[in-house]
Parts: structure tokens; sequence; C-alpha cells
């Protein structure tokens, strides 16, 4: 099994700083970069949940997003030499996860696309537990186009600028932002119908 | 201009809106209420939760990771279910080794345990782990039988030993498969363990009480 032994002089893993985050968080950065699988879990425990998170709703699937998860981590283990601690650790790990997960649909798109006709809408179960309106939300973003529900995304979940989302999937930053209106009037109108049928069915109750 | 669209509005939930657009805004209070569900739309979108990946997800991770040399493997390389089944082994040995004392009557339970090795086992693999907690099991479980059949046929020596102490070593050995399923609850090894555990704890108990009546 190869090993990752560099000498302290030499070691990328070293050089890694973390602006703003404690000792703690370098050291665990810096033993996973030397290859401690200890120190690896303890970051993977602490935000493999926001990596999912983001992972899950560009691949819009559950099974897929479990792969596409994996193969973030895998990524982000093989970069950490790269890991210069110009951004937060979890900025610059989340920025591989979305990379990461937009090129593995864009290879799935073009798998499926080969095999058979591809929806362009893909279901995402909701999860137990979440909030009926987070829920909803998460319907309603499943509902989306592809192309829409990415923007929406990356812009209004994960707060990126449309320069950044221009460059991570490949489009003008205009685009960018006319699928972005597009894909929050699509929304509105699906969130509108849930609010319409929600009324209805309090209605109903009342009438009983 | 006549009234905006809904991706007209989107547009404003995060621009300023043209003078024209003002002006439309200010005439229509359906259209600001529009523009104020769009921006709840927005905040809500932007405090969704992060999401727990299934369970299980770190373990196969892991083995990727060991497969491409990215992590190094060896002993407790993050993997607590080790810790537990050590621990599990361990006290299986112990009490195996202080009921197979009782029924040679060949050493005092202190010392048979002390023979048979209270410190955890090491081990270099889950397999490894589980194979010697099965074999303890199945010594435990002869020794134990044995014992019983010894206890059955001289009646007298029944209060030999002592059930306060044995219920403890039981109460620890649920405690420590409970672990051990938890971590790993697909492995039927372990649950039969745990099961047995369990059944033996409450025998335990029934016989206790009925002995104090």
């Amino acid at each position: 099994m190869l090993r990752r032994e560099r000498s302290a002089h030499s070691n990328p893993c070293r050089r890694a700083r973390q602006p703003g985050s404690g000792d703690i968080e370098a050291q665990l950065i810096r033993r996973a970069c030397e290859g401690d699988g200890r120190a690896v879990r303890a970051l993977y425990d602490r935000y493999s949940p926001r990596v999912y998170a983001v992972v899950r709703r560009i691949a819009g699937d559950d099974d897929l997003a479990e792969d596409y998860a994996q193969e973030a981590w895998i990524r982000a283990i093989r970069a950490l030499p790269s890991f210069r601690g110009e951004a937060r650790f979890s900025t610059w790990l989340h920025r591989i996860a979305v990379n990461s997960a937009l090129q593995a649909v864009r290879k799935e798109k073009t798998r499926r696309k080969r095999e058979a006709p591809l929806p362009d809408v893909i279901p995402v179960p909701p999860r137990m537990g979440d909030t009926l309106m987070q829920r909803k939300l998460e319907e309603a973003l499943a509902q989306l186009p592809d192309g829409m529900r990415k923007v929406l995304i990356l812009h209004d979940v994960e707060g990126y600028t449309h320069e950044e989302i221009g460059t991570a999937l490949g489009v003008t930053s205009g685009t960018s932002k006319s699928q972005l209106f597009k894909a929050r009037a699509k929304m509105r109108r699906m969130l509108r119908g849930y609010e319409n049928e929600t009324h209805l069915k309090e209605i109903e109750a009342w009438s009983v | 201009m006549e009234r905006l669209n809904l991706e007209q509005l989107a547009r404003l939930v995060d621009e300023r809106p043209t003078p024209d657009e003002r002006a439309v805004l200010e005439g229509d209070p359906a259209l600001r209420r529009e523009l104020k569900e769009l921006r709840s739309q927005t905040e809500a979108l932007g405090n969704l939760p992060a999401v727990l990946p299934p369970p299980g997800g770190w373990h196969d991770l892991e083995k990727k990771l060991q497969a491409e040399g990215l992590i190094f493997g060896g002993r407790d390389t993050g993997r607590p279910w080790r810790k537990w089944l050590q621990a599990a082994a361990a006290l299986v040995i112990f009490v195996g080794g202080t009921a197979f004392g009782w029924v040679t009557g060949s050493a005092p339970a202190g010392q048979a345990s002390a023979d048979v090795g209270t410190e955890p086992a090491s081990f270099a693999s889950l397999d490894e782990a589980t194979a010697a907690v099965h074999d303890a099991t199945r010594q435990y479980l002869a020794a134990y039988g044995g014992w019983r059949q010894l206890i059955s046929a001289q009646g007298q020596q029944r209060r030999t030993r002592d059930p306060t102490v044995y219920l403890a070593g039981i109460e620890t050995l649920m405690a420590a498969s409970r672990a051990a399923v938890e971590e790993a609850p697909d492995d039927r090894f372990l649950n039969e363990m745990y099961v047995r555990v369990v059944a033996e704890r409450e025998q335990i108990i029934r016989q206790a009480s009925s002995d104090w009546r």
C-alpha cells in the first residue's frame, strides 16, 4: 500500500494553514494529509452532512448522491497536499464537492443518454424529519429542470456568485442569471400551488 | 410598463428595480406581496439544512481510501466498533476463563481470568476480531454448560458463585455486545451474541429472585 511520507521541509501537508479556524482543525488537516485515517474520519464526521446535502441536491437522486459524495471525498483527500489554507477548509471542500458532483452528473447524463432517453426531472424523495416547508422546497427543487436546478442550488442555497456558477457550469454569468430567475419563478409557481392545496385542505377540514 | 411577470419579480429579489418597475410595484399591492413571497422563498432556500449521509458511508469510503493508499490502515483507523469487538472478545475470554476455572476447580476465578489474559486482544482485521469473539463465545458457552451440569449434579454447590459478580459481568457483556450491534447492525453473529447475553441476563435475574424468595 502506498503511503504519503514526506520530509518535513518538503511536505506540502505542513504548509496547510487554516484562516480563522482553530488549531485542532489545522492539525486534523495536516494529519489527514499525511494519511492518518482517524483524522480523515474526524473531518468526515464534521463535514459530511454539508457535502452530502449539496451533492444530493445537485444529483437529485439518493443512490447517485451516495456515490458522488464518496467520489468528492476521495478527490478532496487526494488534493489535500494542494490545500494552502487560502480559503477555509470547509469552503475548499465544498467547491470540490460541487465540481465533483457537477462532473458526475454530466457523465451520468451522457451515459444514460447513450442507453435510454432520460427524463429531465428526477424526483428526490423527501427525508424523514424534515419540516414540512423544507420538504416542499426540496420537492420543488427536484421538479426543476436540471440546468435551472443547478443554478438555483448554487446561487440561492450555496451562495455562489453568477461568475462562480458560470465557471463551474461552463456558461456565461448572463445565462446563469437568466436561469436563476426562471428557476425562482418556477419554484414560486409550484409552491403557490402547494399553498392553494393546503388552503383547500384546511377549508375542507373546517367544513367537516 | 404594464405589469411585471414572475421572472422579472424574481430578478428583483436581489437587484434594484428600475424607476419604471418601482412605479409598477408601488401601484400594485399583489405584486409587492408576490415579491415578498419570492424573497421568503429565497431566504428559505438559503436556510435549507445539511443532510446526514446514509449510515455506513464512512466504512465504504475508508475502504476506498485505503485501497488508493490515501490513508494508512493498521489498528484503529477510526473504526469504533473494533474497540467494542476487542472489549467484547476480552470480556468473553474473561468470563469464559472464570467459568472454566469454576468448573475445573483448578484455580480461583481471578487467577483463571489472569491466565487467559485480561488485556484486550489486538486484531488486524474485523474478520480476525470476529473470529476471536466467536471462538471465545464457544469456549464460554461450553464451559458454562459444563458448569451448569456440574451444579445441577451437585445441587449443594449452587451457591458457590456470587450472583452479584456474575450479573455485573453479564451486564458489562451486554453493554459491549449492544454497542457492537449498534456499530454493525447487520452482523448476524453480533446480533445472536447480544440476544444470548440478554436471555442469559433475564435467566440470572429470574433465578436470583426465586433464590431470594
